[in-house]
């Protein structure tokens, strides 16, 4: 566990000091959500309390952001050089797939950490039991998104402009054809069977569900965990298999 | 048992061979020079004993352990420096090595005067808190070598380690090279430089295109080129500096070539000189044939690398 510590911290540190980019994206949450969420609540009519409706759906978008963020750091590793000199250090490949996964995992938690509190006081009626199984949904869901891009990366070593396209271009579309930012019920019959496909769908769904939105514009919560675990589990299974049997640093550096 | 062994080892990318059936051995605690230019697969073996490529096929074992089956266990015994030092561009040399060491399992109580005596040893000390990405290609070079020097494993991997470093480094690092074999460590360096592999080598293996060509210590290298030895005779002017004398000096053995190159000199190449200039001084001694000077020059591995290979080794476009 020491190794995969000290991997973490040692590429960390330096994005920590100073936290410039973890301040803008909360500086950017703040000012996305009290101007835009606020305007654009009053022209929703359809739901409620859409601000808060937006605020989840924009901490789902971030999630989504830290996630991907994860797979082209791998990425950058490969092309900058330095994966051949982590693959040559005296650890397993499996507490390097870790460490790349806690890096990810850490970077999201603080990343989420203010956008989250402020959702929690808008919101104001929540328990402790709902705030931590939304914290574990936005966790699971980071995973599966990091273990996709991660599986992604690979196509990377083959051609990075590949890799571009298609993580941009799918980056938009799961985000865009999905429940982030308008319930499912909402979408237009020929929109809604293609949001059931995007991951963030059932993570935008559950987090809401958890902070007492009405059930009745979400999905099964039930359909949504099962969804999501098997996300996390198959991806990162995926990119931690993939690491270990395909992986060669000087095809990619 | 052998420190490093390799059996029909090949390894291609896509349509590339990169290896080629190579079969290769290193001893334990010797100092294996890998030499050959740049295309010729030295890098691939490397990359392959520290189990960061793997084999299309072959088997490669370190220390008994093969790279295929137990990469951790040889990673744990195993410290590799690349041909260039991997970027960690935001960090300082001080605490790259120390993460290195850290992580290399050295001890936490003789970090700080191990990495304080390699850094001032390579002259690094001064920029220790320096950006890796302020650093010259030479500093960084020195960088990527006082990773292994702090670390010192059983089996250390040089991948051209005094490429873009003065020549005052290049003296400092191959010392430090020596030492690390001399404390027991089993060393294998790769290099284009032929200086650098007669300084380090206890044996040298000619690559070339995926293949061991050749592998002896330096000195039977350079003996198994036949007419390699140059000598240059000076002979005083006299009665018994005759045709007869040069026709005699031809037929001792090894004499591959005598020609003469001036008014009583001789240049006369040889297979093993230390075998024919005693041979030669009994011959004038008998036939009471002055010598006033004997120059003898020994081919470089260049010309080794030449006989090997029909190819010049410091000509070719090395990378």
């Amino acid at each position: 566990m020491h190794d995969i510590i000290r991997l973490v911290w040692f590429d960390l540190k330096h994005e920590l000091r100073p936290p410039i980019w973890i301040i803008m994206e909360w500086i950017t949450f703040t000012i996305q959500l009290g101007i835009y969420g606020a305007l654009i609540s009053q022209l929703v009519t359809g739901i409620s309390n859409y601000q808060q409706f937006y605020a989840i759906g924009f901490i789902v978008m971030m999630t989504f952001g830290v996630g991907s963020h994860t797979g082209r750091h791998f990425v950058e590793h490969a092309h900058e050089g330095r994966l051949p000199y982590l693959l040559s250090l005296p650890i397993s490949r499996s507490k390097l797939f870790l460490s790349i996964a806690l890096q990810g995992g850490i970077e999201l938690a603080l990343m989420i950490s203010v956008p989250l509190a402020i959702t929690l006081a808008l919101i104001g009626n929540f328990t402790f039991i709902s705030v931590i199984g939304a914290i574990a949904t936005l966790f699971i869901l980071g995973f599966g998104v990091a273990g996709l891009m991660l599986g992604l990366s690979f196509i990377a070593f083959k051609s990075t402009d590949i890799y571009t396209a298609i993580t941009v271009g799918l980056s938009s579309i799961i985000i865009r054809f999905s429940t982030v930012l308008y319930p499912l019920m909402f979408l237009p019959p020929s929109y809604a069977p293609i949001a059931l496909l995007s991951p963030l769908t059932y993570g935008a769904d559950l987090v809401r569900l958890l902070l007492g939105f009405d059930p009745n514009i979400l999905l099964d919560p039930i359909y949504a965990v099962a969804v999501l675990t098997a996300l996390a589990v198959s991806t990162l299974g995926l990119g931690m298999l993939l690491l270990q049997r395909l992986v060669e640093g000087v095809k990619s550096a | 048992m052998y420190a490093v062994e390799t059996q029909n080892l090949i390894k291609r990318y896509g349509k590339t061979h990169a290896l080629k059936g190579l079969d290769f051995t290193v001893n334990p605690k010797e100092i294996m020079v890998l030499l050959g230019p740049n295309g010729s697969g030295k890098t691939t073996l490397l990359l392959i004993l520290a189990t960061i490529l793997k084999p299309t096929s072959g088997t490669a074992k370190v220390m008994g352990l093969d790279v295929a089956k137990q990469p951790t266990k040889i990673r744990q015994i195993l410290g590799i420096s690349f041909q260039e030092a991997r970027g960690f561009w935001r960090h300082k040399p001080a605490e790259i090595l120390h993460f290195h060491a850290a992580i290399c399992g050295v001890p936490k109580s003789e970090r700080d005067a191990k990495i304080e005596e390699i850094m001032k040893g390579l002259e690094l000390w001064d920029a220790r808190n320096k950006l890796f990405m302020h650093l010259s290609g030479g500093q960084t070079k020195r960088l990527e070598v006082s990773k292994l020097l702090i670390q010192r494993p059983r089996f250390a991997i040089f991948d051209e380690p005094s490429s873009q470093v003065d020549l005052r480094g290049k003296r400092k690092i191959w010392g430090e090279i020596h030492k690390l074999r001399d404390e027991g460590s089993t060393i294998l360096v790769a290099t284009n430089e032929v200086r650098e592999a007669e300084y380090l080598a206890d044996r040298v293996t000619v690559l070339d295109q995926g293949k061991s060509v050749v592998c002896d210590t330096v000195r039977n290298l350079k003996d198994k080129i036949a007419g390699g030895d140059v000598v240059e005779l000076l002979l005083e002017p006299g009665p018994n500096n005759t045709e007869e004398l040069r026709e005699e000096l031809n037929k001792i053995e090894g004499t591959v070539n005598l020609v003469a190159s001036g008014e009583n000199q001789y240049r006369a190449h040889v297979s093993i000189a230390e075998a024919w200039v005693p041979k030669m001084t009994s011959l004038c001694y008998e036939r009471k044939a002055r010598l006033l000077s004997v120059r003898v020059t020994e081919p470089s591995l260049d010309d080794v690398f030449l006989h090997f290979t029909g190819k010049a080794l410091e000509t070719t476009t090395n990378a």
